[in-house]
């Protein structure tokens, strides 16, 4: 049975954590100090690059190559906490901000230190009322312990941390939608290049990183990177040739939610698989999976032929799902996957910030096509047409089999690949929200196809039996393309 | 200069043009509607999808790059040496790929989805972007089948409607208003599909501000679709019965080049056409409007003559034997000519020659529009001097030998001693101030040429019906120097007559020798004989217009 391993969340239930006194007790600020008594800034820099820290706000992205995108010689730099959290399903940011808030404030310390920075500002989801109050509390006392403000214990080091709370909008967590935010303006993400490393708030290079990414610095600069790496795969990247190691080091903190006997987050080590992670939840709640989401409800969904995946990021993309923010949601067969499209769709219809033309015309008449579909309206052809797929010589064309033509499942698809293309990998769109749209869509609809084309046929939401929901893996998209990575030490 | 690859073409291009530009500069049409040259680049719409060619090290060839790129904000430049592809190329970019093709009809599609679809009843018609876009680049059928938005039409200032239900929230318009004209009174209001272009409103909502700047007329122009339509436009003609001529505004001393829009009875509407130096893309909304005045019914149409005290119409053969007989009767030092501000350069010429050859007199005089006020806007201004020629009627009355031309104080002071004045006003009604007034009551005989009753002409023995900057050919010299042709569209009314005509004719009735044909003709002696003119001829001005050589001193 796979143990938690508890690092981030080790000390959250210890009483009053949330004080000074007591996180000190519990080594509070010592790596801190430990940074600027024993490394140059340049040093933790590296460390972080060579501990594989990947991002887990969402996209994943090593936190040593986005610093290093930093230009050195303009000033002010900024770092940007995103504490807005608020995909469906995650719910791990909140905790450290309600419990442990003084680690988030090391965490920024640290980062500060390494990249020369003065001003942080964190952005808080506008619903995280208490988060917000104990972490204005915890910075309160840390300037007044002397860990912020200027001249940090004698070291003249000046940091100062402002909080933000968003106003309820999902697309504020979109690095540059949160940092226009900031700045007083509509939350609409901003075109890219400039990334925010070069080009951020108030137009200055600016450090964006979620909390969970933050809070792992401590320990990176605590515990040395060798002891960090040891916690997670590391994979070989096979792109280049000869391979380089590809980093899924350390712990997450796994939010779960929904069929599970003890939902809640668990942190555990990177590459575990999802089948194991139902079991650290207590196991499922009822019969059998129906399906899995793997990291917030923009991911594509996984079927239960897909339990196998390792939830990191780069079994996941290579699955042509994602890890996002690590909030897994359990579905058993009493869930119908089209119902449950249509409440994501529901949710991103709502959250489109409508800035840009697919995404803003697109989410909603997506999410229309789902609805009519719930609602018993959707179209079928009464013709019916050759069936394309896998041919007796083996290759992609005509099968010499006919199949229906269910025109609201084409429609679906192909409006949801119109704002952006899950086989491409391509968005029209502004920001990735767009992917956040399609990939669901077309994921549950071509890995749950027999429940939605059941819906259009009876005119009514049909819950099948799993194994008849769920299309079979040679006709599954993505596990036809899935890639299983290899790790480095195995080469 | 950057060398790009451009479909099939190889093209320089300035460093910096970005590729909607490029391919402009090049016949390629790149639709867009977000992107305007003179705003900033929010690439919102995603209509102007282009694909860049780039080199992919593993494969070691071009090959299109993963992602479709903006041409609005894809910017070419001059690429170092050792980055060049293909060994030469800066940039290689394709407007007409399968794949942007596609991408374009997509984008079209989802524009659609929500609109109303309602061009036959929509001003745009036949000037719209998504109608032409969608002919040219669109699918030919609409796959959507659920609810379309309703958002309600909307007022939003004096001339300024929405027609929410046709926007395609490329945000041009809100843009205007926080750059150009930096009043900042338009906004987007919910969120996504719901999104609104709104003005500030309580609860209630009741507008907290109006759209009702100075420049306000511009969004209507810029609006790539029929969402923001003109009040004083609308339903009043389709736009492709209206004829079209280029000139220039006669509303200030800025000089705005705009494009008149007319058909036989009138003057329907104005636009302002692009000239870097002087309004960019713009104009503003007294210039715009203020064209009825041209239309008006009220309009001079014959010449008339006091007859019992009492303006009385007569014909011109009547009008001009009148006048002929009161100038002859007075001695050279008597005699004022003032010309117009109003007028053109080629109208103000005449108007000299005829007072220096024939009537011998060298006092001359500047009439023109009372000075308004002058409006800045963080890129626009507006003038105070409320006459499009002032320094071109200036330098042209003065141009001949001995010539005073006096303005102000100064010339009242010597109408008020002249026996006989020779007036030419034009332009929007002008109303006299007190000493103006008494100035020109003092005149035994004034003849006033213009084209509106207004207080000049209550005052005068004869009036001359002249004509407006629509009704005839010629050059206005705007403040900065710029020279520039104004040209005619609509007939004048009734007898009136363009105003170097009238002076022309009654030069040639006191004996003068006067034969020009055509303004153009005007403009070359103008060309001989004022050496600052030297260069402004009508071939050589053009649409562009030229600019004076020492006209920044
Ligand atoms: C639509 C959208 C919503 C996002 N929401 C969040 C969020 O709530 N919290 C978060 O940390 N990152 C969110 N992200 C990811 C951020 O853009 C960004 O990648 C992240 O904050 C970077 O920090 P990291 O590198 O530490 O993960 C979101 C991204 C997208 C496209
Ligand atoms: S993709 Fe959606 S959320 Fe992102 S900028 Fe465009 S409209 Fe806004
Ligand atoms: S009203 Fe016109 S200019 Fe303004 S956002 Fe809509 S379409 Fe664009
Ligand atoms: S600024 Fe002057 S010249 Fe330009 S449109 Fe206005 S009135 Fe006409
Ligand atoms: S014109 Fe380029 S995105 Fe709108």
């Amino acid at each position: 049975m796979v143990q938690e391993r508890r690092i981030l969340y080790e000390h959250l239930d210890v009483p009053d954590i949330n004080t000074f006194d007591v996180f000190r007790q519990y080594d509070g600020y010592t790596r801190f100090e430990k940074a600027i008594a024993e490394y140059q800034p340049d040093d933790i820099a590296k460390m972080v690059m060579d501990s594989g820290l990947k991002g887990r706000g969402g996209a994943g992205f090593s936190t040593g190559l986005k610093w290093s995108f930093v230009p050195r010689d303009i000033k002010p730099c900024y770092l940007c906490c995103n504490a807005d959290e608020s995909e469906p399903g995650t719910f791990s940011n909140r905790y450290v901000l309600e419990k442990n808030p003084h680690l988030l404030i090391e965490g920024i310390l640290i980062c500060c230190y390494a990249m020369g920075i003065e001003t942080t500002y964190v952005y808080i989801r506008g619903e995280f009322t208490l988060g917000k109050e104990m972490l204005d509390a915890a910075i309160k006392e840390a300037y007044e312990k002397g860990y912020l403000g200027k001249d940090i214990r004698g070291t003249g080091l000046n940091v100062d941390i402002y909080t933000h709370p968003g106003a309820g909008a999902y697309i504020c967590g979109e690095e540059t939608g949160l940092i226009e935010s900031l700045e007083g303006k509509r939350g609409q993400p901003r075109n890219k290049p400039p990334f925010p490393a070069v080009e951020g708030v108030f137009g200055k290079p600016t450090v964006v990183q979620n909390v969970e990414t933050l809070c792992n610095l401590p320990f990176i600069v605590g515990n040395g990177v060798e002891w960090y790496t040891q916690m997670g795969p590391t994979y070989a990247d096979t792109r280049s040739d000869p391979p380089t190691p590809d980093p899924n080091t350390g712990t997450k903190l796994y939010c779960i939610s929904g069929d599970v006997n003890e939902p809640g987050v668990y942190e555990l080590d990177l590459g575990l698989t999802c089948s194991e992670l139902i079991e650290v939840a207590g196991g499922l709640r009822g019969e059998e999976v129906k399906a899995v989401i793997p990291g917030g409800s923009s991911a594509p969904i996984l079927t239960h032929y897909e339990l196998d995946t390792r939830l990191d990021f780069t079994s996941l993309t290579l699955a042509k799902s994602m890890l996002g923010s690590g909030g897994i949601i359990v579905m058993n067969e009493t869930r119908n996957i089209v119902d449950c499209l249509l409440n994501i769709m529901k949710f991103y219809a709502h959250e489109s910030c409508g800035q840009c033309t697919p995404c803003r015309w697109g989410t909603p008449w997506v999410r229309d096509i789902v609805q009519r579909i719930a609602d018993g309206n959707g179209r079928k052809s009464t013709m019916t047409r050759p069936k394309f797929g896998v041919a007796e010589n083996g290759r992609w064309g005509d099968t010499g089999e006919t199949e229906e033509i269910y025109e609201d499942l084409d429609l679906l698809e192909s409006v949801a690949n119109n704002i952006a293309n899950v086989d491409t990998m391509t968005w029209n769109t502004i920001c990735v929200f767009g992917i956040a749209v399609s990939w669901p869509a077309v994921s549950y609809m071509r890995k749950f196809r027999p429940e939605f084309e059941a819906a259009i046929r009876e005119g009514e939401l049909v819950t099948l039996p799993v194994a008849e929901a769920t299309v079979p893996p040679e006709e599954n998209y993505a596990y036809q393309q899935r890639f299983v990575p290899k790790e480095f030490a195995d080469l | 200069m950057a060398f790009v690859k451009l479909n099939d073409l190889e093209i320089e291009v300035e460093d910096g043009t970005n590729v909607v530009e490029a391919a402009r500069q090049h016949g390629i049409e790149v639709p867009h509607y977000c992107y305007h040259p003179g705003l900033s680049r929010p690439a919102n719409c995603r209509m102007c999808l282009v694909e860049p060619h780039v080199f992919f090290p593993p494969a070691g060839a071009i090959v299109p790059d993963r992602q479709l790129a903006t041409g609005c904000t894809t910017v070419l430049r001059t690429a170092p040496p050792d980055r060049k592809l293909d060994g030469k190329y800066d940039f290689i970019v394709y407007t007409d790929s399968p794949r942007v093709k596609k991408a374009r009809a997509d984008i079209l599609e989802f524009l659609l989805v929500h609109h109303p679809l309602d061009c036959p009843v929509c001003d745009q018609a036949g000037e719209c972007d998504l109608q032409d876009y969608s002919h040219r680049h669109g699918h030919d059928k609409s796959r959507y089948l659920e609810v379309k938005n309703v958002p309600p039409k909307k007022d939003l200032g004096p001339d300024v409607l929405l027609y929410a239900t046709r926007c395609v929230v490329c945000t041009r318009c809100i843009r205007f208003a926080d750059e150009v004209s930096g009043t900042g009174e338009l906004g987007l209001i919910h969120r996504g599909s719901h999104d609104e272009i709104d003005i500030p409103r309580s609860h209630e909502g009741v507008p907290l501000q109006v759209l009702d700047n100075k420049l306000a007329g511009n969004v209507v122009d810029i609006c790539p679709v029929g969402a923001l339509i003109s009040k004083d436009f609308l339903f009043k003609s389709r736009p492709w019965f209206l004829e079209k001529a280029n000139s220039v505004c006669s509303g200030c001393s800025v000089g705005c080049n705009i494009t008149v829009e007319y058909k036989a009875d009138g003057l329907y509407r104005i636009k302002p056409r692009f000239h870097e130096d002087i309004n960019q893309h713009w104009m503003c909304d007294d210039g715009r409007l203020g064209y009825h005045y041209v239309n008006s019914d009220d309009r001079l149409q014959l010449p008339l003559k006091r007859v019992d005290d009492e303006l009385t119409p007569t014909h011109w053969a009547d009008a001009l034997a009148v006048i002929t007989e009161n100038l002859s009767e007075v001695e050279t030092e008597d005699i004022v000519v003032i010309g117009s501000a109003q007028g053109t350069n080629e109208d103000n010429y005449v108007l000299q020659q005829f007072a220096h050859d024939v009537l011998k007199t060298t006092q001359l005089g500047l009439f023109g529009q009372l000075p308004g006020e002058e409006h800045k806007f963080p890129q626009f201004t507006i003038e105070a001097d409320k006459n499009p020629n002032a320094a071109g009627a200036r330098t042209i009355l003065g141009s001949a030998n001995g010539n005073v031309v006096l303005e102000g104080e100064a010339l009242w002071e010597k109408v008020s001693e002249a026996k006989v004045v020779y007036l030419v006003s034009g332009g929007p009604e002008r109303p006299l101030e007190d000493a103006e007034k008494a100035a020109l009551k003092h005149v035994d005989f004034l003849i006033v040429q213009d084209v509106l009753p207004s207080e000049v002409t209550q005052l005068a023995d004869v009036v001359l019906p002249g004509t407006t900057f629509a009704e005839k050919d010629g050059t206005f010299t705007n403040s900065t120097g710029w020279v520039q042709r104004i040209r005619k569209t609509i007939d004048p009314p009734g007898e009136a007559r363009v105003d170097w005509e009238i002076t022309q004719q009654l030069a040639k009735q006191l004996g003068g020798e006067m034969n020009y044909h055509f303004a153009g003709e005007i403009a070359l002696a103008i060309a001989e004989n004022v050496p600052e003119y030297a260069d402004a001829t009508h071939q050589k001005i053009g649409d562009a217009g030229i600019k004076l050589a020492d006209s920044d001193q």
